[in-house]
């Protein structure tokens, strides 16, 4: 298999905190890649440097092959990333369906358009709401409204940072669901996350960080398994 | 003629059903059928007032629909209103080659916005400082074009007489057969209304077309907008252009129609008028915009006549008025409002 | 050779105490309450008037701008409490309700007070250096400038309100959980930036021909000076005074006043391209 997202020793440094340190991963076509770690480890500062919101002090971000380190968000997303961050961030004081077709008129047009949006509201369960603001919608909706303005991208690579951040469990295991089934279709993810259920739920591979580097690497089992894991965990506190 | 009726209605206006388009073509009518019914010199006067609603729905899609609070509409209105001026003078233009004086003066003023636009914009110069400094910009013209009163301070013919103003340009000439019709009174009422008809119709299938979309979601989140893809940054330096050059186009036309243009019209209180007319009316839609100014313009004038500072005064109570009771303009809960009742009669 | 030296110090400690006294009080609205208080210039005014009305009722001249400076302040309360408190989450709002305040005040003031007023005539002569002499008056502006930013520090570094008031402007939500009352901080904060432009007009009501508008003179030079140096005054007004001032002095001396002016504005626009948080987010960035 070859490799979606490479980073080559990233570094992130604010002022003398080095945020992010060397930090090499690579994310595999086709798999469900998690990024884990307890609170402080540099998790949401790589994400960023992989989204392109922040500039690495040093290092290289590449994807599908291209050094992308200096491209611009924006360019990113034009080739084949989808970003949706931690913050729950809808465009609040428009209609749901508009939300949608905001981002899918990057690729689509009239008919074509109104079916897939009616695909997405349904997928998303968010069929009842397309003409309310999205402002109002819980907590939870609006985070799968912003999934799905991420996936009518039709991206090559699903960046989601916290997806579950605020969900019950209930609305954590359908977002798992609704992440398994997406991959299930073709779609290589990658999600940074802290509540380890959720990981064993969906995740295939996983990287660990912690103090930002590279603490652990490898198949979900297998770093589960890891005694050193467990105890930054423990040590650490453990998140949720 | 239903793709084009749908490409002008749309989320992002408001008045899209029959209800709106019956009272459209009405007030349309009245318009057309206005000059027949008054005075040279009054439908005149009337065409002034229009020309002045193409900068407030310039500001009515940068600030409501993109967000950009532009406090410098004037600045682009007199930098079009001088080059009109200068490029006319020297060219002692008549016909047709008026309207290239105006394009040019347009051109000038547009020119001008890419390139103070994109030092804001690309330097990330957002909310509050984009409104600071685009007024200064405009306080800072009006004071360097007043003080060129001397003889000195000239291009070619065109002598730009300090706080005097600019004076001597020719008025808009066009071309018919052969001979050419002098825009004023009801030729430069027609012109202007034709004019604005199109802006207005083109502005709101721009608004509702997928650009309009991407202008709101960059007002309501610049951040989420460009991890859709969007390079946002280009969205708002295009629509601050568009914006500025509806302002710029106004400048022009008031020079030609008045054969003037004075500094002033970029000083204060010039410059917080655009301001005052598209808070009072609803910036965030283009009717609510092009009616309320329109009304505004018209009280003003009126009052103005017994006294320009009474006249100012209420203006500012308006604005201070809207702040604090209706923050989304006036016209514009109105319009909401019959919109319920359109609704409710049609049903 | 000393005496141009000294002459053209002196124009920029001019050019310096002008920025720095038109943009203090801005500056502390702005950066207390991310508000642009557009009637900046209206207070100004009121302080430059209320010292001219003073002086000719014979009180002293330095009583006279003391009074002038309160009421300006006291002015800035009134408003903050009446109109502006209502505004608080709504910074544009609370720009645009200014600005229509500024409009109605210069308005009302030329139908009441007419066109123009008899100044009170600068004070205290003049002295030589070399060949040319100076307005002994300017160096008094210049000492009143950094006695301003002397005080500010003084006040926020010091004072029991200066530290209660940059926990607010840091956290206002978080401040308020720790008990400050960041109602009356505000209130204080939009009075002592009143009272600051009701002293500018006063200190340079006695250099001026008095007309309602004059407000307008000091607009632009506050505002690009609040630009330039950010949303932190402490840290980012004098240096956005001494930069702008190197520009405008020399400018000045070159091409005069109208080049000063629109190179200030080049100056800033050039400088928010490079630093769109101004000195003070580029100064605590390096320095964080």
């Amino acid at each position: 298999m070859t490799a979606i997202l490479e980073t080559r020793q990233l570094n992130k440094r604010f002022g003398g905190l080095s945020a992010v340190a060397d930090v090499s991963i690579a994310v595999a076509t086709g798999e469900i890649h998690c990024l884990i770690g307890p609170n402080g480890a540099g998790k949401s500062t790589l994400f960023k440097l992989i989204a392109g919101t922040y500039a690495p002090s040093q290092g290289e971000v590449l994807f599908r092959g291209e050094n992308v380190t200096h491209r611009k968000p924006y360019e990113r997303v034009g080739r084949g990333m989808s970003i949706k961050l931690q913050v729950p961030s809808v465009f609040r004081d428009l209609p749901v369906a508009q939300n949608l077709e905001i981002s899918l008129q990057r690729t689509l047009s009239g008919p074509a358009m109104e079916t897939e949006k009616g695909r997405l509201l349904e997928f998303l369960q968010l069929k009842d709401d397309a003409d309310r603001p999205a402002g109002v919608l819980a907590h939870g909706q609006q985070q799968w409204l912003e999934i799905g303005m991420a996936l009518a991208l039709k991206p090559a690579l699903l960046l989601l940072d916290e997806p579950t951040a605020g969900m019950s469990p209930q609305e954590t295991e359908r977002t798992g669901d609704m992440i398994k089934s997406l991959n299930a279709q073709g779609m290589t993810v990658l999600v940074v996350e802290h509540d380890m259920t959720f990981v064993r739920q969906i995740a295939q591979q996983v990287t660990v960080l912690h103090l930002g580097r590279v603490f652990a690497q490898g198949n979900i089992d297998a770093v589960i398994a890891d005694p050193r894991v467990e105890e930054i965990y423990l040590g650490k506190g453990h998140g949720h | 003629m239903a793709p084009i009726v749908n490409t002008l209605n749309g989320p992002q206006t408001l008045g899209n059903g029959r209800f709106f388009w019956t009272g459209f073509a009405l007030v349309l009518m009245i318009a057309l059928g206005y000059p027949a019914l008054s005075d040279p010199y009054d439908v005149g006067n009337i065409a002034y007032l229009l020309l002045s609603t193409f900068t407030a729905l310039g500001l009515s899609l940068m600030w409501g629909y993109a967000g950009m609070f532009s406090f410098g509409q004037t600045a682009f209105f007199g930098v079009a209103g001088y080059t009109y001026g200068v490029i006319s003078i020297n060219l002692g233009a008549t016909g047709g080659l008026t309207f290239l004086c105006l394009l040019g003066g347009i051109a000038v003023a547009a020119l001008f916005a890419a390139l103070l636009g994109y030092f804001l914009i690309y330097g990330r110069v957002g909310g509050v400082f984009f409104g600071i400094v685009t007024f200064a910009t405009t306080l800072a013209l009006a004071a360097f074009f007043g003080q060129t009163a001397g003889p000195e301070w000239a291009i070619g013919k065109a002598r730009f007489n300090g706080f005097n103003g600019m004076i001597g340009m020719p008025a808009l000439e066009l071309p018919w057969f052969d001979e050419n019709i002098t825009l004023e009174g009801n030729a430069l009422y027609y012109f202007v209304l034709v004019l604005l008809l199109v802006i207005y119709l083109g502005l709101r299938i721009l608004v509702n077309s997928r650009f309009g979309n991407v202008l709101v979601a960059i007002r309501e989140d610049p951040l989420r907008t460009e991890l859709l893809g969007y390079d946002v940054r280009k969205y708002q330096l295009v629509t601050f252009v568009i914006g500025s050059s509806l302002a710029a186009l106004s400048g022009g036309l008031y020079t030609a129609w008045g054969q003037f243009i004075p500094p002033a019209s970029m000083g204060l209180p010039a410059a917080a008028m655009p301001i005052i007319w598209v808070a009072f009316s609803g910036r965030q839609d283009l009717t609510a915009t092009l009616v309320g100014t329109f009304l505004l313009l018209l009280v003003f004038q009126t009052i103005t006549v017994y006294s320009q500072q009474y006249a100012l005064i209420l203006m500012g109570f308006l604005l201070l008025v809207t702040v604090l009771l209706i923050p989304s303009g006036f016209v514009i809960g109105v319009g909401r409002l019959l919109g319920r009742l359109g609704r409710g009669a049609a049903s | 050779m000393f005496a141009e030296i000294f002459s053209i110090a002196f124009q920029f400690a001019d050019v310096f105490a002008f920025l720095i006294l038109a943009a203090a009080g801005l500056a502390i609205i702005f950066g207390m309450m991310g508000i642009i208080n557009m009637a900046h210039g209206e207070f100004i005014t009121c302080g430059i008037y209320v010292t001219v009305i003073c002086v000719q009722h014979g009180v002293p001249l330095p009583l006279a701008q003391l009074i002038g400076a309160l009421s300006a302040g006291m002015v800035g309360i009134v408003l903050e409490r009446t109109i502006i408190r209502h505004l608080y989450h709504r910074p544009l709002d609370s720009i645009l309700a200014t600005w229509g305040i500024s409009l109605m005040v210069t308005q009302g003031m030329l139908i009441v007070l007419g066109s123009s007023w008899q100044g009170i005539g600068t004070p205290l002569g003049s002295f030589a250096v070399g060949g040319y002499t100076f307005s002994t008056y300017r160096l008094v502006l210049f000492g009143a400038a950094v006695g301003v930013l002397v005080g500010l520090y003084l006040i926020y570094m010091r004072t029991n309100y200066g530290v209660m008031a940059r926990a607010t402007m840091q956290n206002a939500e978080m401040a308020r959980a720790l008990g400050v009352r960041t109602q009356r901080m505000y209130a204080v904060s939009f009075g002592l930036g009143a009272a600051l432009a009701g002293l500018c007009g006063a200190l340079y009501a006695p250099t001026m021909t008095l007309i309602p508008t004059m407000g307008i003179t000091f607009i632009i030079e506050s505002f690009v000076t609040v630009v330039v140096g950010g949303a932190n005054v402490l840290l980012g007004t004098a240096p956005a005074g001494i930069l702008l001032g190197v520009v405008r002095t020399i400018l000045n001396a070159w091409y005069g006043q109208i080049a000063g002016q629109i190179g200030l504005l080049i100056t800033v626009i050039i400088v928010i391209r490079m630093l769109p948080e101004g000195v003070s987010g580029w100064l605590s960035r390096r320095g964080g």
